[in-house]
C-alpha cells in the first residue's frame, strides 16, 4: 500500500534539497538541545559560582535545593534575594519549555507533509519562548548584580554568566531560522482528508531513540574523557591551550623511569593471572566431563546447585569468607589449636605475600568453576546418544568415549572461551584484588586495572591513568579483532 | 531414556576398574562441594553462637552457647542479629542497597524487553547500525577514569541516580530478550497488528507476556548484581557516606582496624546495650557478611531454574 502511494508522488512533491538540509540542521539543533537540558556544563541557569556545577538545566529548574545548598549563610544574610532565586527557576522552566516545544517539533518533523508543517510551527513558536527564558536569566543575573553590589557581597556570591548561556542562545537562533526556512519551504497539504502521520521506519526509530542516547551518554561519551590525556591536568583545574602538553603522557610510558617500574611490575602480574587463568581454564571442562560420568542425576543436580552458589557473592564477600577461614582467629587456626591442639596457631594467612598469584587463581576457581561448567554441562546433555551407543558397539570403554566424543563435542564452545580470554588477557577486573589488597602482598597482587584505580582516583593522576586507560582499551580492542579474525580463520564463524 | 539404556549396558559392563574410578570423582566432588558450602555454614555458626567462645575460636563445626558452668554446648542465639540495629550506617546501607535492587532493577527490565523488541524490527530507520551501536559497547569501554570523569560531568557522583541510570541499557541483556522474541511465531505479532493495535499494544498485551522466562531471567541476574555492587558506590559517592551500597559498607567494615563495638551508636534500652558491648568487630562483620549472604540464598532456588537458559542463549551471539 504505501509503495503505490510512494511511487504515484510526481516529482515535484519530492523535498528540495534546501528544505531537505534545514530539516538536519533542525533536527540534530534540537537533539543537542534537548540533550543539553541534562547536561551541567551546559547549564545556562548557572548564574553564580555558588550554584552547585554538577546541576543541569532541568535540575535548576525543578529543584531549589540544587540551586540553594551551598548558599545558607548567602541566603539568610539576604545577600542574594529569594525572589531572584523564584525568577531563575521560572526561567529556567521557561527555557525547558521551549526546548521541549522544539524537540516535539524535530520529531514531528519526520512525519507526513501535515505533520511535519504542524511539527515545525512548534519551533517558530518555541525558539522565542527560549528566548524570552534566557532574556529573564540575564534580567536575573542582572538584578542578583545589582543586588549584590548594594550590599557589597559580590566577591561571595559570585555572580557570573555561565557558558552555557551563550550556547543556549546560539541554539534559539538556529532552532529559529532553521525551523522557519524548513516551515517556509514545505508546501501545506492541500487536501484536507490527508491525516496526519509518519512512517513505520520513523516511528519505530523515535521509540528506540531515547534508549540510543542514554547508550551514548553513558558508553560513547567517556571517549570525550580521553582528551584529559593531552593537557597537564589537575582535579578541580580546567584544559586549555596554556596546559597542553601534547603526547608527554604518553612518552612517560616508555620515558619516565618511575612510571615503568610500574607499568612493568604491575604487567607482569596481570598477563601472569591472566596466564594462569588460561592455563586452567580447562577445569571446568573436566568438571563437567566428570560429573556426566556420575550416575545419579539427583546426585549431579546437587553437585551443580551447590558450586554455583560462590559464583553469585560478590569478592567483598568472597574476603569476608577468607577472613573468616584463614585470619588469625579464624576456622584453620581454631581447628589447628582446638580440635589438633597444635600451641601457637594464630597465623594470618591473607596477610602473608608468599603465593600470592596461586592463591588469587584458586579464589578464582572456588567462585567460578561450578558455574563455568555450566555451559559445558548443557554441551554434553547437547551431544548426540548415539555416537555413544555406536562406540560402545565398537568396543570403546568410557575413556575412549570421552577422549573421542565428549571432549571433540565441547572443543568449539571451549575455543570461543579460549579466544575470548586471550582478547581480555589485560581486565582481570580490580574488585578481586582490591578486597585481597593488603600492605604485604601490594607489590604482587597489583593488576593493571587496580593500578590504573590506584593512581586515577587514589593519586588523582588523571592524565597519567587516562593514558594507561587509552592504551589498554587500545590493546584490548586490537586482541579481540584478531582473536575474531583466527576464529573465522579456525571455524569460519565469528565470535563477536 | 536413552540414559536409562545407558545405565543398563554399563551395569553389565562394570568393571572394578570402573567402580574404583566411580567411586573417586564421587569423593572427589564430595569434597569440592564441601569445600563450596562450609565456608557459609561456618559463617553462620559464628553468628548464631556465644560470641565469647567465637573469640576463644571454640567454635568449629556447631553453634554453641555457653551452660552454667561456662562450657559450650550445641545450642542456638539471634542477639547479634538484634544488634545489627545499633550499628552506625548499616541501616542507610540496607536502604540504599534495596531501593537500587528494586528500581534499578525495574527500569533496566523494561528498558531491556522495550529494546529487545524493538531490534527485531527490521523496518525501523538504520536498524542494523543502532543494533551494532548498542553492542558494541559490550567489548570496548573508554577506561576507568575516563568514565568517572564523564559521571563526574554528567553530575552522577554523590548521586543516587548514578545508581540506577547508567544500569538501564544493558546489552547484554537486549541481546537475550532480542534472542528469545525472534524466537516467538511472528503470526502472533501479525494478527495483532491486523486488529489495528499500535506497536506499544503489540509489546505491552503479546511480547511481555510471551517473553516471561527470559525476562524472568535478566531480573534475577540484574538483581544479583545491583545486590553485589560495589564498585560504582566506591568510586563515585566520595562525600555521601549514606549512600554507600551494603558492600561497600561491609568493605569497610571489614578493613576498619579500630574496633566496630566502639562505632555502635549509644541509646537504645539496657539491654541492647548490653548485647551491644557484648558484639565484638569479628562477629559484627560476620552477621553483616550473612545478612548480605541470605537475600542471595533465598533467591538462589529461584535462579536456578533460568541458569542454563540464561547462559545458553548468551552464547547465541545476535
Amino acid at each position: 500500500m504505501e509503495g503505490t502511494v510512494k511511487a504515484g508522488l510526481p516529482a515535484a512533491e519530492r523535498t528540495p534539497f534546501g528544505t531537505r538540509a534545514a530539516l538536519w540542521v533542525f533536527r540534530i539543533a534540537a537533539l543537542l538541545a534537548g540533550m543539553a537540558l541534562f547536561f551541567p556544563p551546559a547549564n545556562p541557569g548557572r548564574i553564580s559560582e555558588k550554584i552547585n556545577a554538577a546541576a543541569s538545566l532541568f535540575t535548576t529548574g525543578v529543584s531549589r535545593d540544587t540551586i540553594t545548598n551551598s548558599m545558607g549563610r548567602i541566603l539568610r544574610s539576604q545577600w542574594i534575594q529569594d525572589t531572584d532565586i523564584t525568577l531563575l527557576m521560572i526561567a529556567c522552566v521557561v527555557v525547558m519549555a521551549g526546548v521541549i516545544a522544539c524537540c516535539t517539533g524535530a520529531c514531528m518533523s519526520l512525519g507526513n507533509r501535515k505533520m511535519r508543517r504542524r511539527g515545525l510551527a512548534l519551533p517558530i513558536l518555541g525558539a522565542p519562548v527560549m528566548a524570552a527564558g534566557l532574556f529573564l536569566i540575564h534580567k536575573c543575573y542582572g538584578s542578583m548584580l545589582a543586588h549584590g553590589e548594594e550590599v557589597g557581597k559580590l566577591d561571595t556570591i559570585r555572580i557570573m554568566l555561565p557558558d552555557g548561556f551563550p550556547v543556549f542562545c546560539v541554539f534559539a537562533g538556529i532552532l529559529f531560522l532553521t525551523g522557519l526556512i524548513a516551515f517556509l519551504t514545505t508546501r501545506p497539504e492541500t487536501n484536507p482528508s490527508v491525516p496526519m502521520e509518519m512512517e513505520e521506519k520513523y516511528k519505530l526509530f523515535l521509540m528506540m531513540l531515547p534508549v540510543i542516547l542514554l547508550s551514548f551518554i553513558f558508553a560513547y561519551l567517556p571517549i570525550w574523557g580521553w582528551r584529559y590525556a593531552f593537557f597537564d591536568y589537575k582535579p578541580g583545574g580546567t584544559i586549555g591551550a596554556d596546559n597542553y602538553v601534547g603526547l608527554k603522557w604518553f612518552g612517560s610510558l616508555f620515558n619516565d623511569p618511575a612510571t615503568v617500574s610500574d607499568l612493568v611490575r604491575v604487567l607482569r602480574n596481570t598477563l601472569i593471572m591472566s596466564g594462569l587463568g588460561i592455563a586452567t581454564s580447562w577445569l571446568p571442562i573436566a568438571f563437567a566431563v566428570l560429573l556426566a560420568e556420575i550416575r545419579s542425576t539427583k546426585f549431579q543436580r546437587t553437585i551443580q546447585t551447590l558450586t554455583t552458589i560462590p559464583n553469585f557473592i560478590s569478592w567483598v564477600l568472597v574476603y569476608a569468607i577468607a577472613i573468616c577461614i584463614f585470619s588469625t582467629d579464624g576456622f584453620i587456626n581454631s581447628f589447628l589449636t582446638n580440635i589438633l591442639h597444635q600451641t601457637g596457631a594464630n597465623t594470618n594467612y591473607l596477610q602473608i605475600a608468599d603465593h600470592t598469584w596461586l592463591k588469587m587463581l584458586l579464589w578464582g576457581t572456588w567462585k567460578g568453576v561450578g558455574w563455568s561448567a555450566i555451559i559445558y554441562i548443557a554441551g554434553i546433555a547437547g551431544i548426540d546418544q548415539q555416537l555413544y551407543e555406536a562406540a560402545r558397539v565398537d568396543g570403546a570403554n568410557r575413556f575412549r568415549c570421552i577422549w573421542h566424543i565428549t571432549i571433540p563435542g565441547l572443543m568449539p564452545t571451549y575455543m570461543v572461551m579460549l579466544l575470548m580470554s586471550i582478547a581480555g588477557i589485560l581486565s582481570n577486573g580490580m574488585e578481586q584484588y582490591l578486597v585481597f589488597e593488603n600492605a604485604m602482598n601490594k607489590d604482587v597482587i597489583e593488576v593493571l586495572d587496580l593500578y590504573v584505580y590506584h593512581i586515577g582516583i587514589g593519586q588523582n593522576q588523571i592524565p597519567l591513568s587516562t593514558v594507561v586507560g587509552i592504551s589498554k582499551s587500545l590493546i584490548g580492542i586490537t586482541l579481540l579483532f584478531a582473536a575474531n579474525g583466527i576464529s573465522k580463520g579456525i571455524r569460519g564463524e565469528s565470535i563477536i | 531414556m536413552s540414559r536409562k539404556a545407558q545405565d543398563a549396558t554399563m551395569h553389565i559392563r562394570r568393571t572394578a576398574g570402573d567402580r574404583v574410578f566411580d567411586t573417586a570423582i564421587i569423593i572427589l566432588f564430595v569434597l569440592f562441594t564441601f569445600i563450596c558450602i562450609f565456608p557459609f555454614y561456618y559463617l553462620l555458626i559464628n553468628t548464631i553462637s556465644d560470641n565469647d567462645l567465637v573469640t576463644s575460636g571454640r567454635v568449629n563445626f556447631f553453634p554453641m552457647l555457653k551452660d552454667a558452668a561456662g562450657n559450650g554446648v550445641f545450642g542456638v542465639q539471634i542477639n547479634n542479629y538484634l544488634a545489627l540495629k545499633n550499628v552506625q550506617d548499616l541501616g542507610s546501607s540496607v536502604m540504599v542497597t534495596v531501593a537500587r535492587t528494586i528500581i534499578g532493577t525495574a527500569l533496566m527490565v523494561v528498558t531491556s524487553a522495550w529494546a529487545g523488541y524493538l531490534v527485531t524490527k527490521r523496518k525501523m530507520w538504520k536498524r542494523s547500525f543502532w543494533y551494532r551501536f548498542l553492542v558494541v559497547t559490550m567489548y570496548f569501554n573508554a577506561g576507568l577514569v575516563p568514565w568517572y570523569m564523564n559521571m563526574l560531568m554528567m553530575g552522577l557522583t554523590d548521586n543516587f541516580l548514578a545508581y540506577i541510570i547508567p544500569g538501564m541499557v544493558a546489552p547484554y541483556n537486549i541481546i537475550l530478550v532480542k534472542t528469545y522474541i525472534e524466537s516467538i511465531p511472528s503470526s502472533l505479532e501479525e494478527s495483532a497488528v491486523i486488529d489495528g493495535a499500535s506497536t506499544l499494544t503489540v509489546w505491552r498485551k503479546i511480547i511481555v507476556p510471551l517473553s516471561i522466562p527470559i525476562l524472568a531471567t535478566i531480573a534475577i541476574f540484574g538483581a544479583v548484581g545491583n545486590w553485589n555492587s560495589f564498585q560504582d558506590s566506591l568510586l563515585l559517592m566520595n562525600n555521601r557516606p549514606d549512600l554507600y551500597t551494603l558492600q561497600h559498607r561491609l568493605y569497610i567494615y571489614l578493613n576498619s582496624s579500630s574496633n566496630l563495638g566502639a562505632m555502635m551508636s549509644q541509646g537504645g534500652t539496657v539491654s541492647e546495650q548490653a548485647a551491644a558491648s557484648m558484639l565484638n568487630q569479628r562477629v559484627i562483620q560476620y552477621t553483616v557478611s550473612m545478612v548480605s549472604i541470605i537475600p542471595i540464598l533465598l533467591v538462589y532456588p529461584f535462579m536456578q531454574r533460568y541458569f542454563v537458559k540464561g547462559i545458553m542463549l548468551g552464547a547465541v551471539k545476535g
